[in-house]
């Protein structure tokens, strides 16, 4: 028993204490110092068994839920006291070890709480037990980083010497180590002198550094394992089938702590602590961070926040709700699940929502979301009559809103809005004239289906089973496109359910269950797939030949039968096309995946942020910032028979699409619970077609009609340094994240200096151009008269183009007297004005 | 004298400035930073310190290594060719006689006769990033090491460049590939000074004080608040927006390329590589290339890329070899003394190279075929041991007999000069895998 451990963690307790009953203090439930008042301290398990020397225990200790569902860890603050001496070890922050066989009582004691006790029996069988390699050792690898990709982890191996990924092949690891180098790295003889034990603790000069300390408890089993002769162990030994955390979610304050154990359960029914073993991480630093002995500390922001932990490839996940402690506002109305579910997180976390937002930012809002475009002077003009006769009742600003969805998704411009996103993450470009007539038609079939309002599941089945050449069915382009078997299954597996496999192809995924076999299964639907010539060159016919749907496993040469991720093997026929149960399987309302995948790349288009980030991304250890949400969302589009503008319609007419980006002094640092509507920059295209609009200068792309849109273009192969620079994609990945927002000194001293800027501000078409022309209405006045009469409508239509509102009387001034102030110039007076706008922020972002 | 915005201007490959436009990639270089990257480099502004430099000279064609730093002298004459060896001021190593001014400089210079991994593939993808063309293709290609170095070190000076390719279009399109961004993406290619990212560096049809008048009304009217965006988008664009209005106040890189701003006797002393001979479809021989890129380092560009010459001697190995040989010879010894005057060399590696060697044999039109078995390479400065002779081919110069240099290991020696170990660093690709630059280690003779 280290004795001073205890005595530290008392004097510990003691300050901290001082702050925890300030905080019991909040919730009214402060203690009063009579006994029978006392809070009792709880276990968070009824008992403990120590089976073995290896064995270890994580304690934890908190108060009881307080009514608003708030426990304090109070694990690191407590004193133990066991009833017998010298059985057990505990460490400060609550690790319990074997000592001698025997049962005890331990008591947890802290002042102002009534203690716990907790029976503990240790059995050691006194004979020193066998190591077992894969279950004991590979995971030490793992913990200090050694079998990590940048070190012994990667395929070449480091300095000679190499492990597998994470340990994902322990046999491999085994047959390295003991056998490799002529058996060097290992001397049962003298273990202390091996040289694995004297790189890992640096007494040997080693290129990844100290490793681990002399005598740790990972070194004393490494060390055990090596003077018994380096044993495998029994293959047929327990393998481990998941890991379990506690707590696995918790209400906490901000600027505290919590003390997570890890149990790894085994296929025997055993189960074993690992605590110390696990790697923990963090999804938001700024929020929360943990350390290596599995103490969360979050900081002073809140929020949800989420460990992952991870272990010979089991994860599971800890998500700590931190409330931002303001009193719960008044939110505005919810109406539907989707604010439901918001409105539930915000009151949970106490972050106050922003109003709702006016209705000229909403009509330019909506309609750069849904149509990609500014909303013209007309409807600007038609939305504030339609404002001015509804009034603003908060029924009647709902109901117009609702009305002005619906337009907008019976618009053309949707669908090429849309068309454009799938297009480009479907990789649809072109590599030269001769593959542009399928280029074409595949964009056409994308923009019709959208238009249609085809729901996604058909859309999704079209595609995966295309059949012909591009002129009988153009979907087929994408299997011109996306060329091979294993580019197909990552990009479907990636698009349509979230799920990224390619570390499968070569090795188990590091932060997934997905295993090669996983992989290859789903390569199998394509095994079939035979692309033949078609009638002109790069327009390849496609379909499936009569053959058995199987792909090899790369290891053992197996072959594997198509079944989907996590599902049951379906019946082929040899005659079938597999990707006909690919399709089925794919989107059938029980597939875990689908909807979720295309609700949270909808919710992340119109929102500015996906409820899971990256949006095609849906590891089990990159939770959903808000299931709740993504469950509902979900559900209604399957629900509704996958349809898409039904879910765009849910989305975009709820109070939650409708915040203010304007932020209250409790909701500015809020990034992922939607208290208020993020501004996003315009995507690319859609700000050149919007600086188009504002300036009156169309921009013309190679070969297509006088007017084409940029949001309209077929595909990404149109040369233009302004998509370019402002981050439109190759398509040449099915990754959303090729698309780039970010901002750049290319992008400024485009829109700052370009001639391409300079000429639409200043073309004869330009609006500049226009409005210099015609300033001299009243020729008996002087033109600074003239101005003073014809400018302000000018300016006023100027800013209902471009950001869709009226100028306020301080711009109104400053605009005007920039004008008059260059009544001898006056087209560049215009110029410069248009200038302004199209840079301001509140043009370039949609808010 | 080279001046890509005066009425007046001399453009190496002799085509027009309007086919150099149409003709320019969309390349912006710029791009590749984020506003971290700009406040990062600004903060360390002002502390005077001296980047490291690489100078990646591409030799398009495949230049004969048994004509260049290993004359065959024991060969048949069949396969020896016209050369003959001259001593180099480091005792025992010879090179080619063409190259008498590299031969003095042997002591701070060296030459790879060994380099294996080539791919007989006439593109500068190999010798740029280490790999092929078709590595990670589906996910855009693997970065050339100036599109890594702007990923991971970003800019020394946030209005300049850290990647620049000087190759101007070539009929054959690979020859004149800079470099490849590949999986990074646009943001991350090459700087062109050809392209329109070169063009808003300079004030177009708006003169200063307009466009002064412009931000004073833009200031007044662009009044959303920015805190209400936590992506950070708006703040870099405030940031990026002050920068470029200074950039075209003043820009370093628009001095960097301009000759006319160097000292006349230094020009004369790179020579001008003229007249351009067996151009063809490939690139000049334009030592103006090496004596901007040095401009380009001292501005604070970190990676210059340019391609120098036509070396695909199917024909007429010998004349060509002369002609290019003599004036790679005198503009590489210029930049040689050139940095070492700048007390630069020790930061700068410079490196000469192509995509492959040439047969052994010489063939009916006194010319050399394509031989991906074995090439060899030209390499100075960067704090390497220099005045060595590495590897060797055999009697015939037909394979490497000794130390075999694979390509990936020079590249990941120039890495290492740039202070990036390629033991360690990855670039995430878009998959979220980590990739590491090259699959060697550097080449421990010259670390």
């Amino acid at each position: 028993m280290k004795d001073c451990d205890l005595d530290f963690g008392f004097r510990y307790s003691v300050a901290l204490l001082l702050g925890t009953l300030a905080l019991l203090g909040l919730l009214a439930l402060a203690p009063s110092g009579f006994a029978q008042d006392l809070q009792p301290l709880v276990f968070d398990t009824p008992e403990i068994t120590l089976v073995g020397e290896d064995a270890r225990a994580q304690l934890l200790v908190h108060t009881p839920t307080s009514t608003d569902g708030a426990v304090i860890d109070l694990t690191r603050n407590v004193r133990f006291e066991p009833s017998v001496p010298g059985l057990i070890a505990i460490d400060a922050a609550g690790l319990i070890t074997p000592m001698a066989t025997g049962a005890l009582n331990l008591t947890a004691l802290a002042d102002g709480y009534s203690p716990a006790i907790i029976p503990i029996r240790v059995e050691l069988s006194g004979v020193e037990e066998t190591v077992n390699f894969p279950n004991q050792i590979v995971p030490i690898f793992t913990k200090f980083g050694c079998n990590g990709g940048g070190c012994h982890g990667k395929i070449a191996g480091q300095n000679g010497f190499r492990l597998s990924l994470l340990g994902s092949e322990p046999a491999e690891d085994y047959e390295h180590l003991v056998r490799e180098s002529r058996g060097r790295r290992l001397f049962p003889a003298a273990a202390d002198t091996s040289l694995l034990l004297t790189k890992s603790i640096g007494t040997v000069p080693h290129g990844g550094g100290q490793r681990m300390e002399l005598d740790s408890h990972e070194y004393r089993v490494l060390r055990r394992w090596i003077s018994q002769a380096m044993p495998y162990g029994d293959p047929n030994a327990r393998k481990i089938t998941s890991i379990v955390v506690t707590p696995s979610a918790r209400q906490m304050a901000r600027n505290t702590q919590q003390q997570l154990s890890v149990l790894a359960k085994f296929s025997d029914g055993s189960s074993q602590d690992v605590t110390r073993t696990v790697q923990y991480e963090s999804n938001n630093l700024d929020m929360a961070d943990v350390n290596a002995s599995g103490l969360v500390s979050v900081r002073d922001f809140g929020g949800e926040v989420s460990i992952m932990a991870r272990y010979q490839g089991q994860v599971t996940v800890f998500r700590a709700s931190v409330p931002l402690g303001t009193l719960t506002q008044a939110l505005p109305m919810a109406q539907g699940p989707i604010d439901v579910a918001v409105f539930d997180k915000l009151k949970a976390l106490g972050i106050p929502a922003s109003a709702i937002c006016d209705d000229a930012t909403f009509l330019r809002r909506v309609t750069l979301d849904i149509a990609g475009r500014l909303p013209s002077l007309e409807e600007v003009d038609a939305y504030r009559a339609v404002v001015a006769i509804g009034g603003d009742s908060p029924e009647a600003i709902q109901l117009r809103r609702i009305e002005l969805v619906n337009r907008l998704l019976e618009s053309a411009d949707y669908a090429s809005n849309f068309a454009s996103k799938w297009s480009a993450i479907l990789r649809n470009n072109r590599s030269g004239e001769d593959t542009r007539y399928g280029s074409y038609a595949f964009h056409d079939w994308l923009r019709q289906s959208f238009f249609e309002n085809k729901p996604i599941s058909v859309l999704v089945r079209e595609l995966l089973t295309a059949t012909g050449d591009a002129e009988s069915n153009p979907a087929v382009i994408w299997y011109r496109q996306v060329s091979n078997t294993e580019s197909r299954t990552e990009d479907i597996a990636q698009l349509f359910m979230g799920q990224r496999l390619q570390c499968a192809r070569c090795h188990h995924h590091p932060y997934e269950k997905w295993a090669q076999q996983d992989y290859y299964q789903m390569a199998a639907f394509f095994s079939t797939l035979d692309r033949r010539e078609g009638a002109l060159p790069n327009e390849p016919k496609f379909g499936s030949r009569v053959a058995a749907a199987t792909a090899n496993h790369p290891k053992t040469g197996q072959a594997l039968a198509a079944i989907g991720l996590d599902s049951a093997k379906v019946e082929l026929a040899n005659y079938e096309d597999p990707r006909g149960a690919l399709a089925e399987w794919m989107t059938a309302p029980s597939n875990p995946f689908f909807a979720k995948s295309i609700a949270n790349r909808y919710w992340k288009h119109f929102l500015g942020k996906g409820l899971v980030e990256p949006e095609d991304d849906m590891r089990i250890t990159n939770p959903p910032s808000n299931p709740q949400l993504l469950d509902a969302l979900a559900k209604q589009l399957v629900d509704s028979g996958y349809d898409l503008k039904s879910l765009i319609r849910s989305i975009c007419t709820s109070t939650t699409y409708q915040l203010s980006s304007t932020a209250n002094e409790w909701n500015i640092k809020d990034t992922n619970c939607y208290s208020r509507f993020y501004p996003k920059r315009l995507s690319a295209e859609i700000l050149l077609d919007c600086i188009d609009t504002v300036s009156g200068s169309i921009s013309q792309f190679d070969g297509l009609p006088v007017g084409t849109k940029a949001i309209e273009l077929p595909d990404t192969s149109f040369a233009s340094y302004f998509l370019t620079v402002f981050g439109r994609p190759d398509s040449s990945t099915a990754c959303e994240c090729e698309r780039t927002n970010s901002s750049t000194l290319a992008q400024s001293l485009h829109l700052l200096n370009s001639k391409e800027m300079q000429g639409k501000l200043s073309s004869d078409a330009s609006r500049a151009a226009t409005w210099a022309g015609s300033a001299i209405s009243d020729a008996a006045l002087s033109p600074v008269e003239n101005i003073r009469k014809t400018a302000p409508d000018r300016i006023r239509e100027l800013y209902q183009r471009s950001l869709g509102r009226s100028p306020s009387e301080s711009e109104q001034a400053i605009a005007l007297e920039y004008l008059m102030q260059r009544a001898d110039r006056l087209k560049e007076a215009y110029e410069d004005l248009v200038w302004g706008i199209v840079n301001s922020k509140e043009f370039l972002f949609n808010h | 004298m080279l001046n890509f915005f005066g009425g007046s201007h001399r453009m190496c490959s002799g085509l027009s400035r309007r086919s150099f436009l149409s003709a320019g990639s969309l390349c912006f270089g710029l791009g590749g930073f984020s506003l971290a990257d700009l406040l990062r480099a600004e903060e360390q502004s002002g502390k005077k310190s001296t980047h490291k430099g690489l100078i990646n000279i591409f030799l398009g064609g495949g230049p004969p290594h048994q004509d260049m730093w290993e004359i065959k002298t024991e060969a048949p004459s069949e396969i020896r060719g016209e050369f003959s060896p001259i001593a180099t001021n480091v005792p025992g190593i010879q090179i080619c006689e063409v190259f008498p001014q590299l031969a003095q400089r042997m002591d701070k210079s060296v030459v790879i006769r060994s380099v294996v991994g080539c791919k007989d593939r006439h593109e500068s993808h190999q010798c740029m990033s280490g790999w092929f063309p078709d590595d990670l293709k589906a996910l855009g290609g693997r970065p050339s090491i100036g599109s890594a170095v702007t990923k991971l070190q970003g800019s020394v000076d946030p209005a300049v460049p850290p990647f620049v390719g000087l190759a101007s279009k070539t009929q054959h399109g690979p020859w004149s590939n800079s470099g490849e961004a590949g999986f990074l993406g646009a943001a991350y290619s090459a700087f062109k000074p050809d392209g329109p990212g070169m063009e808003n560096m300079k004030l177009q049809s708006i003169g200063l004080d307009r466009l002064k008048d412009r931000r004073r009304l833009l200031t007044s009217l662009d009044t959303m608040r920015r805190d209400i965006d936590n992506s950070g988008i708006m703040a870099g664009m405030d940031a990026f927006e002050q920068r470029a209005l200074d950039v075209l106040t003043s820009s370093k890189l628009l001095d960097a390329l301009d000759l006319s701003k160097e000292d006349p006797k230094l020009v004369e002393r790179y020579g001008d590589g003229k007249p351009y001979k067996y151009q063809y479809d490939g690139a000049p021989t334009c030592n103006d290339h090496l004596l901007i890129a040095r401009r380009l380092i001292e501005a604070g560009v970190r990676v210059v890329s340019l391609s120098y010459g036509r070396w695909d001697s199917h024909g007429a190995n010998f004349d060509l070899v002369r002609d290019h040989g003599g004036k790679l010879d005198q503009c590489l010894s210029a930049l040689m003394d050139d940095l070492t005057a700048r007390g630069m060399l020790d930061d700068v590696t410079i490196i000469v190279w192509g995509e492959f060697g040439r047969t052994p044999k010489i063939n009916n039109g006194a010319g050399r075929d394509h031989w991906a078995q074995v090439s060899s390479a030209w390499m100075a400065g960067g704090g390497m041991r220099v005045g060595q002779a590495i590897g060797a081919t055999n009697r015939l110069g037909e394979y490497a007999k000794e130390r075999p240099v694979h390509m990936q290991e020079i590249i990941s020696t120039l890495y290492h000069n740039l202070g990036i170990n390629t033991a360690t660093n990855t670039i995430v690709d878009p998959t979220g895998r980590p990739q590491f630059l090259v699959d060697h280690e550097p080449i421990r003779e010259l670390i």
